[in-house]
């Protein structure tokens, strides 16, 4: 039955891209990480990205918010669009982009400071209240859609450090929701998770799917097979095979992805 | 082939036994090095800390001597005005001499006089007049008055010059006062050991003319030869007149030094007593006596203090002798008399030294404080701080986070870490030829130490603040950074208050070193005799450890105890800048 749901959404929104990849290469100095990728990214959909360590697909997603700028050796080539405009494009400012799409980490890292301040700082810094009582409705809406609210709301000057490994995931998810991004990257997720906070953060992915186009870079294909509705399979730097996530797990079309599916590289 | 079962049988066995027993040996050689040296270095520590504070201890108390004064209306205010300027300007100098005078009249004589004058300090007379000039209605009263001691006072009553000891004595005395000599004899033998020890030190000084006459001795010998190789009538006569003199010199000294020898040896007979010796004082009916000439029974003395009665076979009467002789102490015997009949009237007070910690520097020990030097290092810190603190974590946030990494910020790193090893006195002849030289930056002020101590630190708190900011982990910066934050907002609100524990303590290190500098403020003139407290940072002043150095240098005895005070205080200044550090960091600390 949810299948069913699924694969009518899919089809619904099948042609309402977001971003598109067109002969994407990145060198970290004379290494050649990703070599002439083209992908398009769905809008309100979770594309996975999976592959065997190394393969550059969290080389890729930070590309898409360019956070590989800050990284003196990197270089990417190739055209990078956002709703149709050049993300590296000179008069484009990567602070402005990065509210626009917005990343949740492999390790849960909130900022040392209390669970309030750790969500409300993307929404000061844009200028996204106007005042003290709308920061405080966009800090419990995030929190809310983190799906965090019930468990920190009594103690939200408490500090973000002291959750647990689960929790502190899903309030760096909050903060990144605060921004009210269009876009979220997140990098390995569930990695330090236990089963239970993974499950918890999946189900969370999936809601974040009705407002936000998700890319999300796992090394679980199980996740991938459960969150996802493309998936797009990395190796060696190369993009192998771009997907419906039916199709991709159930019927791959390059024998790599078989043989990486099926559990014979890895 | 190495057999891997085999080997597992090396873990048991007696040779295993011994591989472990030596490991443990080396574990416990180590630990007990470690102790020695954690014990070497108290040891030190106590050492060092017993000695300073030991001898601060002397600079904790001033003494005061009450006496009586008559503040006379014509002396200082003869028209009557009532105006406190008039008053102040007035001879109360001369006026505190006058009372010294009529509180001991036998005081006779240039020298004696002025070692009178030497009982209190010569601040005394001025805050008398800043008293009387305030209130201007003690013109003409008689008032008593605490008198500042002088330094000298104060020291012999803190048995800085040794101690006056009382001898006991049996006999009964008798003294005939002729003006201001006397003639004190005993009924038994009391001087004799004064008169033995008197004694004991003529043969010293009989060693010493045997030794003068060897010299002549050695001259004797050789004019005979020079006569005996003599060609001419002239040399011969010449020769023979050298002869003749070296010989009656010689002959004299010899007989001098059997005569000292000679009265050495037998117990009785009258000698002098000179500032070489052990002063002997005599205490009777009132007065004070001091021995000039001694024999068993009798001596020969100088009236200081006139007694007040006739003594005639008294037994009331104390026999007094110093530690010293009074060529080896700053104290006169007179001093010693005087002091010793004001503290029998109980006219002595000695009080907290609160006097210390509330003024200025001055060339008089018992005036001078420390206030003047820790306000100015107080001064001298705020500058470096403000100048070393914001441009130092400044350039460390440029160097670590913005900065591209190239052959040019390596050389600029490279330098910065060279800064850190330039001798300070180099920075101090910096600031001499640029912020004196080249600004005109006012000398001796401590905007002008505060400028060099600023250009020594810097690279301190660079170094340490450097490291502090690599401290913080990325994944902080990725999270700030992933926010849209840009980059000096992820540092300033992010990394900055992460690593500003690191930052502070490097900075207190700094200006830790900053507060001990001397000598690059030597060269930028801190080293000059300021008396008035600094207000500003543009007022001329001094520093502790400057203060320190000059005291340090003083001749006066009285400076030993100030300048380990003044170290207490430098010490004190540091600790409360660590406690200020370890609250900040305390305050900043938090878990990432």
């Amino acid at each position: 039955m949810l299948d069913d749901l699924r694969s009518m959404e899919r089809v619904m929104a099948d042609d309402d891209i977001k971003i598109v990849a067109k002969g994407v290469d990145v060198f970290y100095g004379d290494n050649h990480a990703i070599k002439s990728v083209d992908v398009n990214i769905q809008n309100r959909a979770v594309t996975a990205f999976i592959g065997p360590s190394g393969c550059g697909k969290s080389t890729f997603l930070r590309c898409l918010n360019r956070m590989n700028d800050t990284i003196d050796v990197c270089r990417v080539t190739g055209d990078m669009l956002l709703d149709g405009q050049d993300i590296y494009a000179k008069d484009v400012d990567p602070v402005q982009l990065r509210a626009r799409v917005g990343m949740v980490f492999q390790k849960p890292n909130p900022f040392p400071k209390s669970i309030y301040d750790n969500v409300a700082y993307g929404p000061k810094i844009h200028g996204l209240a106007k005042n003290k009582s709308e920061l405080d409705e966009i800090v419990e809406k995030s929190l809310r859609r983190a799906a965090i609210w019930d468990e920190v709301k009594d103690r939200l000057d408490a500090p973000g450090t002291g959750l647990s490994g689960g929790q502190q995931q899903r309030l760096c998810i909050g903060r990144a929701v605060a921004t009210a991004p269009e876009v979220l990257l997140m990098d390995e997720p569930c990695s330090a998770l236990d089963p239970i906070a993974t499950a918890q953060v999946e189900e969370l992915i999936d809601e974040l799917r009705q407002d936000f186009t998700v890319v999300i870079v796992t090394h679980s294909m199980q996740q991938a097979a459960r969150v996802s509705q493309k998936t797009a399979f990395f190796h060696l730097g190369d993009l192998v095979e771009y997907g419906e996530t039916d199709k991709i797990f159930t019927n791959p079309e390059d024998p790599r992805t078989e043989s990486y599916i099926t559990g014979r590289i890895g | 082939m190495v057999d891997m079962t085999e080997l597992t049988g090396m873990h048991s066995g007696a040779s295993a036994a011994k591989r472990t027993a030596s490991r443990r040996a080396a574990e416990w050689r180590l630990k007990l090095y470690g102790i020695l040296a954690i014990f070497l270095a108290g040891a030190a520590l106590v050492a060092l800390l017993w000695s300073v504070l030991g001898t601060a201890t002397g600079a904790l108390t001033e003494t005061y001597l009450k006496m009586p004064i008559t503040i006379e209306a014509e002396e200082i205010d003869p028209d009557g005005t009532g105006d406190p300027k008039i008053i102040r300007r007035a001879d109360f100098t001369g006026l505190t001499k006058d009372m010294l005078k009529a509180e001991f009249p036998n005081a006779t004589g240039r020298t004696t006089r002025r070692q009178l004058y030497d009982l209190t300090s010569a601040g005394a007379a001025f805050e008398l007049a800043d008293m009387v000039s305030e209130d201007p209605s003690l013109v003409g009263q008689t008032i008593e008055y605490p008198f500042l001691a002088s330094d000298v006072t104060d020291l012999y009553l803190k048995d800085d010059f040794g101690k006056l000891r009382e001898k006991e004595v049996s006999g009964l005395l008798s003294i005939a006062v002729v003006d201001d000599e006397a003639t004190v004899t005993s009924s038994v033998n009391d001087f004799s050991e004064a008169l033995g020890r008197v004694k004991d030190g003529l043969i010293d000084e009989a060693r010493v003319l045997r030794r003068q006459a060897a010299l002549q001795d050695n001259g004797v010998k050789f004019y005979e030869r020079e006569l005996e190789a003599a060609t001419t009538a002239d040399e011969t006569s010449s020769a023979e007149a050298q002869l003749k003199t070296r010989r009656a010199a010689r002959d004299n000294l010899l007989a001098k030094a059997e005569d000292l020898e000679r009265r050495s040896t037998t117990a009785s007979g009258s000698e002098e007593l000179g500032k070489g010796n052990l002063s002997v004082l005599i205490k009777a009916g009132g007065g004070w006596f001091k021995g000039t000439q001694i024999d068993t029974s009798l001596i020969e003395a100088d009236v200081i203090i006139p007694p007040t009665e006739a003594i005639e076979d008294s037994a009331d009467w104390q026999l007094f002798v110093t530690d010293l002789p009074e060529n080896a102490r700053k104290v006169t015997d007179n001093q010693i008399i005087w002091i010793e009949s004001l503290k029998e009237k109980d006219s002595v007070d000695v009080v907290f030294n609160s006097r210390f910690f509330t003024s200025g520097d001055s060339r008089e020990p018992e005036l001078a404080g420390i206030l003047g030097a820790a306000v100015g290092s107080f001064w001298t810190m705020v500058v470096t701080f403000a100048l070393a603190f914001p441009i130092g974590v400044a350039a460390a946030i440029y160097l670590e986070e913005f900065a591209p990494k190239n052959k040019f910020t390596d050389f600029i790193e490279v330098n910065i870490n060279n800064l850190a090893a330039v001798p300070s006195i180099v920075f101090g002849l910096l600031g001499l030829s640029l912020f004196l030289g080249v600004f005109g930056v006012p000398r001796s002020a401590p905007i002008a130490g505060g400028l060099v101590l600023a250009l020594m630190t810097l690279p301190t708190i660079i170094i340490a603040s450097r490291a502090a900011i690599r401290a913080v982990p990325p994944s902080i910066r990725d999270a700030a950074v992933g926010l849209g934050a840009s980059p000096l907002q992820a540092s300033v609100h992010h990394v900055l208050p992460l690593a500003m524990p690191g930052i502070l303590t490097g900075t207190i290190i700094g200006m830790a070193q900053a507060l001990g500098e001397t000598a690059p403020l030597i060269m930028i003139g801190m080293v000059a005799f300021i008396v008035d407290i600094p207000q500003g940072i543009t007022d001329s002043a001094s520093v502790l450890p400057v203060q320190v150095f000059r005291w340090s240098d003083f001749p006066e005895r009285a400076f030993e105890a100030r300048t380990a005070a003044a170290i207490c205080v430098l010490l004190l200044f540091l600790v409360v800048m660590n406690a200020i550090a370890v609250f900040l960091r305390k305050r900043f600390e938090r878990r990432w």
